[in-house]
């Protein structure tokens, strides 16, 4: 049974689990920006992130196991992705002080399970793959209108986009988990 | 077939919006806005130049009132506690904020920082809450340093531990140039170095490298596989 009633209808599990990552992702980034409470920000946000996740299928979120092997090397592509325009810009790239790195793997995972993990498969059970892939790419846009200027929305999207249309054609969400965590590790 | 087109061009997609904003995709953890560079490092892409800021306080009964000069880019604050100025024979303190036209590099420190000068029309009685914020784009800075002239010599009035991210905070009891940055003799502390300067190349080289060396092999296996009849495992992820 997951946090969304297994029973409800995909039209309002769909709304529910949007609007619980969007609540969650816009107090974030408004605790992230008091004093002190940035870590802590972070770290609960990526922990109430990952519970709407709770209690769904894994092969429903994109966690099966099979082929774990390409899933890796796919995920170590995506990162790699991820990271090339600033790694070919100027070979140097934005520093993460070491406070924040356990908070940027927290983040990260939890945004996965909760954009490309329930929301795709609310969206996905409500109006197929087209829904999913631009529900969730638009709803990540949005939820990152909470914390980054405007000017790197448009990078933001394309970053959603690239990760759910991999969550579609490999039905995956290992590697944009891992892809997402290298990301974000590095910048 | 379908599905890897769309693939590629999600790829080639991301490259390019990513390419039009440095540092690219980068998921909040960074300043809130980008650093406004006197000398912008080459990685910072369009950078507008810094700001200054200006601020008059108030003198009542000779104490003068707490208040706070930042600049408008808000990359400087400094605060000051009621009574913090030596305000004899005066009505008004003025605080200005400057930064420097030029950047400075004393052997031995590192900045990080653009270097500001910041004047008041008198002296400090108690000492001041400096804020400078940094960017993203290079280490974080261990300490402030302050120099009455920007030839030097440069003096360390340390930081405090705790600040948000992407700020550093002192104390200050007179004013001059500050800046922030780190001894150039050890690498900078607090900073995970695996996504910094000339490594960031090297690893995302070596993991291509990696996914062409593993993909190609665990493709070939895949198409093997698929040639024969399809198992229920090949099925799992499709409920």
């Amino acid at each position: 049974m997951s946090l969304v009633q297994a029973r409800a209808h995909p039209t309002v599990r769909a709304a529910f689990v949007g609007a619980y990552v969007l609540c969650i992702e816009w107090a974030r980034a408004s605790i992230q920006a008091q004093p002190h409470l940035a870590i802590a920000a972070l770290i609960l946000g990526g922990a109430a992130l990952a519970l709407v996740a709770l209690g769904s299928p894994a092969e429903r979120l994109g966690l099966g196991t099979s082929k774990f092997g390409l899933r890796i090397v796919g995920g170590l592509a995506l990162g790699a992705v991820l990271l090339l325009p600033a790694a070919v810009r100027s070979g140097a790239a934005p520093l993460l002080p070491a406070g924040l790195a356990v908070a940027a793997v927290a983040v990260s995972i939890g945004e996965e399970l909760a954009f490309r993990g329930a929301l795709y498969a609310a969206l996905d059970e409500l109006g197929g793959a087209p829904l999913a892939i631009v529900g969730s790419t638009l709803l990540w846009t949005a939820a990152h209108a909470f914390s980054h200027p405007p000017a790197f929305l448009g990078a933001v999207a394309a970053a959603g986009l690239l990760l759910a249309i991999w969550r579609w054609a490999c039905r995956d969400l290992v590697a944009p988990i891992i892809g997402h965590v290298i990301a974000d590790l590095a910048l | 077939m379908r599905r890897a087109a769309l693939l590629a061009a999600a790829v080639t997609t991301y490259v390019v919006a990513a390419w039009m904003v440095a540092p690219g995709f980068y998921d909040g953890f960074g300043p809130p806005q980008p650093y406004n560079w006197t000398c912008a490092p080459s990685q910072a892409g369009a950078n507008i130049k810094p700001s200054s800021g200006h601020l008059d306080i108030k003198v009542v009964g000779g104490v003068s009132d707490a208040n706070s000069a930042f600049t408008g880019d808000g990359q400087v604050v400094i605060g000051f506690l009621p009574g913090a100025f030596d305000a004899t024979g005066k009505t008004t303190i003025s605080v200005d904020i400057t930064p420097l036209p030029t950047c400075p590099k004393p052997s031995g420190i590192r900045f990080v920082t653009n270097v500001y000068q910041i004047t008041a029309t008198a002296p400090l009685r108690m000492p001041a809450n400096l804020l400078l914020r940094y960017s993203n784009l290079e280490p974080a800075p261990t300490d402030i340093s302050l120099a009455s002239d920007p030839a030097g010599p440069w003096k360390s009035i340390g930081a405090q531990q705790q600040s948000q991210p992407f700020t550093i905070v002192t104390q200050t009891s007179s004013f001059g140039y500050f800046s922030a940055g780190y001894s150039s003799a050890s690498s900078p502390s607090g900073s995970v170095t695996v996504g910094g300067g000339q490594v960031l190349p090297i690893v995302v080289a070596a993991v291509i490298v990696l996914v062409v060396l593993a993909g190609v092999p665990l493709a070939m296996l895949r198409r093997r596989r698929s040639a024969q009849p399809e198992d229920a495992e090949t099925h799992e992820d499709e409920a």
